[in-house]
């Protein structure tokens, strides 16, 4: 086997384990947008904020260019590092969905450093209908 | 019937054979002109608020239509349009209007999309007209002069005398992209 084709093998056996390889993901509404978050991070939903520290993705995600909506539902998230939960108030129905991972985009080169929260890691559709994927780790860092 | 020409005539005839000799003479030095490779650069001409722009044909990889969906993105500045879903990727959109000191046009935008790549970035620009894609002598491109307006300066590369009324500016599309970047626009 030559060294090219050697590599087309390695090409096509990465491309077949991304086309089988699904995320889970926890989505819910912030706003008028569709969000995700990796479900791996999720450990709980309720309906009333019980952690000691407790954000509205809203406030996280947006400018106030959008108006301001009371969450419905607070995610329990994990923080690895410290072994801590926290809680993200979140709207609208909460699905978890598994999604193919080739069907995940990050977020475009140009738009990296204008993003308001960086946490806005990329983009997917269900759908028609644009999601916006979410890091948690990142979510966490932001201030309110 | 009076064949013999008239002095009159006879000058015009021979007027008419010098005139002929000229032209063929114009016309070989014309073909030497062709013959000769004078560099030229393609160029994507359009309008952005009706001021005449331009792009190297070597950023720009695709020309999209006007109905291409365009997804909102929030949390990003305004002159971000959103993404597009292009065979399987995802595309930035964003509009320049306001990185060269332009209006931002009160209804939606329309225009078509230029999908441009420079600095090992690709993005779609937002365009209000395509006006031609056409190959351009270089010699025919002149430096942009100091007096061009401060919010174009630092994206034109050249301007493009078109006649005595109307000039074209050529953009640099990797100082438009830094400059993008660094949050102006």
């Amino acid at each position: 086997m030559t060294p090219t084709s050697r590599g087309w093998v390695k090409v096509a056996e990465k491309h077949h384990s991304q086309a089988q390889a699904l995320v889970a993901l926890v989505l819910f509404q912030v706003g008028p947008y569709r969000a995700a978050l990796e479900a791996s991070h999720v450990l709980a939903m309720t309906e009333h904020p019980s952690a000691a520290r407790v954000i509205d993705a809203h406030s996280l995600l947006y400018q106030g260019d959008e108006p301001p909506q009371q969450p419905s539902r607070w995610l329990t998230l994990r923080d690895t590092p410290t072994a801590s939960t926290w809680q993200l108030g979140v709207n609208g129905e909460i699905t978890l969905q598994q999604l193919p991972a080739h069907s995940l985009y990050p977020i475009p080169t140009l738009l990296q450093s204008r993003r308001h929260s960086p946490a806005l890691c990329g983009v997917t559709f269900v759908g028609q209908q644009l999601v916006l994927l979410l890091d948690a780790n990142k979510l966490k860092l932001q201030k309110p | 019937m009076n064949l013999e020409p008239s002095r009159d005539g006879n000058a015009e005839e021979q007027q008419a054979t010098q005139t002929l000799n000229e032209a063929l003479t114009a016309q070989r030095d014309d073909e030497s002109v062709v013959d000769v490779d004078e560099p030229t650069q393609q160029l994507v001409l359009f309008r952005i608020n009706g001021q005449r722009f331009a792009l190297p044909g070597s950023a720009v990889s695709e020309i999209l239509p006007s109905d291409q969906p365009i997804y909102y993105v929030p949390g990003l500045p305004a002159s971000t349009e959103g993404v597009l879903h292009l065979r399987g990727n995802i595309e930035s959109v964003i509009s320049l209007n306001s990185l060269l000191d332009l209006p931002t046009p009160e209804a939606p935008s329309s225009g078509m999309i230029l999908l441009v790549k420079a600095a090992g970035i690709r993005s779609g620009v937002r365009i209000e007209t395509l006006d031609d894609v056409c190959d351009v002598a270089q010699s025919l491109l002149q430096p942009p002069p100091e007096t061009l307006s401060r919010s174009l300066l630092p994206y034109v590369t050249a301007l493009w005398q078109i006649d005595e009324r109307q000039a074209l500016a050529l953009l640099d599309p990797e100082a438009l992209f830094d400059a993008y970047q660094q949050g102006l626009g």
